[in-house]
């Protein structure tokens, strides 16, 4: 078929060998390949895209992971989370590695494992591929025509999953920028309960593509928790796609972290099948140098009575640049919506940027949806406060800013993580890149 | 122990100036007020003695146990002794106020030639300046000022200080905002603070609080200077005649009669 749109590093890099794989694979991958030759690539004249510089893609010579001469990720027990250490699942650039993962004695009605070897699985063949919506994307058909391997998460009824779950991307060094393509399917029955800590690790600081693709399908009543972590190289670009399905009652909570990465674009999406639900789509960003953080999320409030939340909290210094557009639709005739959406913007130096567009689209009239967005340099009045009780001024400005961050991560309960977070806020902090405000 | 000589600020950068030739001295062991009318400067004062950098000193100098500290910053003047009690105090989440309080206590004890406690000996140390300000161990754990009533957090204040155990207290309408039960409260945990080695600054708008602190000097300052200072006699005369009796009082003098 002749390509009707202009040719982009994706087109070029679709593999179009469609046979050697098991049948719902084959199909996911003949439904990609048509999808993406028909999908243009973003640019900047596109409304959801004109506020990102989209270089780090376009100026990079990608090239197909096997002819990237990919280093092997040597030992990587330093990121494995102790609560996780038999519900762990690891990828390194994308591939399965069984010699990394650990799922010994999980609690019956428990399936952690790889997609690929699940694809007859009733639920894959079900939901895989099936959620991931996103209209007019060039991204996910990349990945649903390159992926082999995935994470697959299925908590039976009115199972509670206990240990919380690892899945562990790890990429390494390469000696060419290469792109991966992590996928994962959750399923949650009715009643089920788990808690999924994603991460993203670069081990060096070589430039790649990730293009993860997350499909959630939350059944009635069952309880989701959700921690992405972006620690990509500082050269990486990191393009993801998690997407929630919610049924009656159920809750999916979800806090992305956002600090490596050269370029990220996260699109979170939830998405209501029934009443009475409960979701967050928390974001904390801290960037510096050139990063630029973009994160473009939909919350579909599509039947009555729920109740969302979104805490986006960013840091910004050097010359970074965040964008957020927080897309909140309340259906016609989803009543008893209660919607929370800020977006809290804490510039530390002068040449950072930050794009910010709260969007809502409120089509029922009895709901109540609050939205704000701020951006704003620390407090001068704050840090006299503290100066005045004996901190010099870098020190009054690392404890202002580790408070600012805060509060989006105190919500995390995996012990490990949390510490891990704090951590890393701290690292960021008192990385000695504080500039003196101006007054 | 403090000096201010001839003292001229405007706020940085722009044209205003709100001191216009302040004069006071404070010895060790005294208790001073300085009352006065909104916009008066007293705030100004105290915030430019603690060293707030968006004021600009244009002129004369403060001098604390004889040595001008205008080029010290806020935190070296608070190693040297300096405390304010501030009229808004800042809320910073995330912090607690044990955590804030422990680091503070350190750096100004090292400064200061006393000897810094570990965590255990800082629960000990800080426990009597709990019960001084009447104040639950709970605070300890919750984050500075953080959802705490107005009242609370001028009690964290008095609190703070009595676990900083400053030389030089400037406490800036500590009174404002507090029910009769927390001002008794508040005034019992600065005279119990006070002693002959140390002094104290009031700035208030109401002579209430003076009923429970007895200053050793009261001072009123009007556009910017201080324009009478006597006993606490001088409060009482403020509290019934209000500031307008010396306003007059002002232009006579300024008009060289």
């Amino acid at each position: 078929m002749k390509s009707a749109v202009e040719t982009s590093i994706l087109h070029k890099l679709a593999d179009d060998n469609l046979e050697s794989v098991p049948g719902i694979l084959n199909e996911i991958r003949q439904n990609s390949f048509r999808t993406l030759q028909t999908s243009r690539f973003p640019t900047r004249r596109d409304e959801d895209w004109r506020f990102t510089d989209l270089k780090p893609i376009t100026r990079t010579d990608f090239t197909h992971i096997e002819e990237a001469g990919v280093k092997s990720p040597g030992d990587l027990s330093e990121y494995f989370i102790p609560e996780s250490i038999n519900s762990r699942l690891v990828f390194v650039n994308g591939e399965f590695s069984s010699e990394h993962s650990s799922v010994e004695s999980l609690p019956e009605g428990v399936t952690i494992q790889n997609l690929y070897d699940n694809l007859n699985d009733e639920s894959a063949a079900r939901y895989l591929n099936q959620l991931a919506d996103y209209p007019d994307d060039i991204f996910v058909p990349f990945n649903g025509l390159h992926f082999t391997d995935g994470a697959y998460i299925h908590i039976a009824k009115d199972v509670d999953a206990g240990s919380p779950i690892q899945i562990l991307n790890i990429y390494t060094d390469a000696e060419k920028p290469f792109i991966a393509t992590p996928r994962s399917l959750i399923v949650a029955e009715q009643g089920a309960k788990a808690t999924v800590i994603e991460e993203h690790i670069g081990l060096a600081d070589n430039s790649y593509m990730t293009i993860p693709v997350g499909e959630f399908k939350l059944k009635k009543g069952s309880h989701i928790h959700h921690v992405r972590i972006v620690r990509d190289s500082i050269n990486a670009v990191h393009v993801s796609r998690p997407v929630s399905y919610l049924e009656k009652e159920a809750e999916y909570h979800s806090y992305t972290i956002t600090l490596g990465a050269r370029l990220s674009r996260n699109e979170p999406k939830v998405i209501m099948e029934d009443e009475d639900v409960k979701f967050t789509v928390d974001g904390l960003v801290l960037i510096d140098g050139d990063q630029i953080a973009d994160t473009h999320s939909t919350l579909d409030h599509r039947y009555s009575f729920a109740e969302s939340h979104q805490l986006h909290k960013v840091v910004v210094n050097g010359s970074a640049h965040s964008i957020f557009n927080g897309k909140i639709f309340v259906q016609r005739d989803a009543q008893k919506i209660d919607s929370f959406q800020e977006n809290r913007n804490l510039l530390l130096s002068t040449e950072g940027l930050v794009n910010t567009k709260p969007q809502l689209e409120i089509f029922a009239d009895d709901v109540l949806c609050s939205h704000g967005a701020t951006i704003g340099q620390l407090d001068p009045e704050e840090v006299f406060y503290l100066q005045s009780r004996g901190m010099t001024e870098q020190k009054a400005k690392e404890v202002l800013t580790y408070a600012f961050a805060l509060e989006t991560i105190e919500n995390i309960e995996v012990e490990s993580v949390h510490k891990l977070l704090i951590e890393e806020v701290k690292k960021y902090t008192e990385a000695n890149n504080v500039p003196k405000v101006t007054a | 122990m403090l000096e201010i000589k001839d003292l001229h600020v405007t706020v940085e950068g722009e044209d205003i100036t709100i001191l216009k030739g302040v004069n006071l001295t404070v010895n060790k062991g005294e208790i001073h007020a300085i009352m006065g009318p909104n916009g008066s400067g007293k705030s100004t004062l105290s915030k430019v003695v603690a060293g707030h950098p968006e004021y600009e000193v244009i002129q004369g100098d403060i001098l604390y146990n004889g040595e001008s500290i205008l080029e010290l910053d806020p935190d070296e003047r608070s190693h040297l002794g300096i405390f304010l009690a501030f009229q808004y105090p800042v809320e910073v989440p995330g912090v607690t106020n044990n955590t804030l309080l422990r680091e503070s206590y350190n750096t100004i004890a090292k400064s200061r030639g006393r000897e810094e406690l570990d965590p255990l000996e800082f629960d000990d140390y800080i426990q009597d300046k709990l019960e001084l300000v009447e104040m639950s161990p709970t605070f300890l754990s919750r984050s500075v000022n953080t959802g705490f009533s107005g009242g609370e957090k001028k009690r964290n204040e008095i609190f703070q200080m009595a676990v900083l155990q400053p030389s030089l207290s400037f406490l800036d309408e500590t009174d404002s905002g507090l029910d009769i039960d927390a001002l008794k409260i508040v005034a019992n945990g600065i005279n119990q603070l006070h002693g002959k080695d140390d002094a104290v600054v009031l700035v208030t708008h109401y002579q209430r609080i003076l009923d429970y602190i007895i200053p050793d000097f009261v001072h009123v300052m009007m556009d910017g200077k201080i324009i009478k200072s006597g006993d606490k006699s001088l409060a009482l005369e403020l509290e019934k005649q209000g500031y307008e009796w010396l306003e007059n009082y002002a232009t006579v003098n300024g008009e060289a009669k």
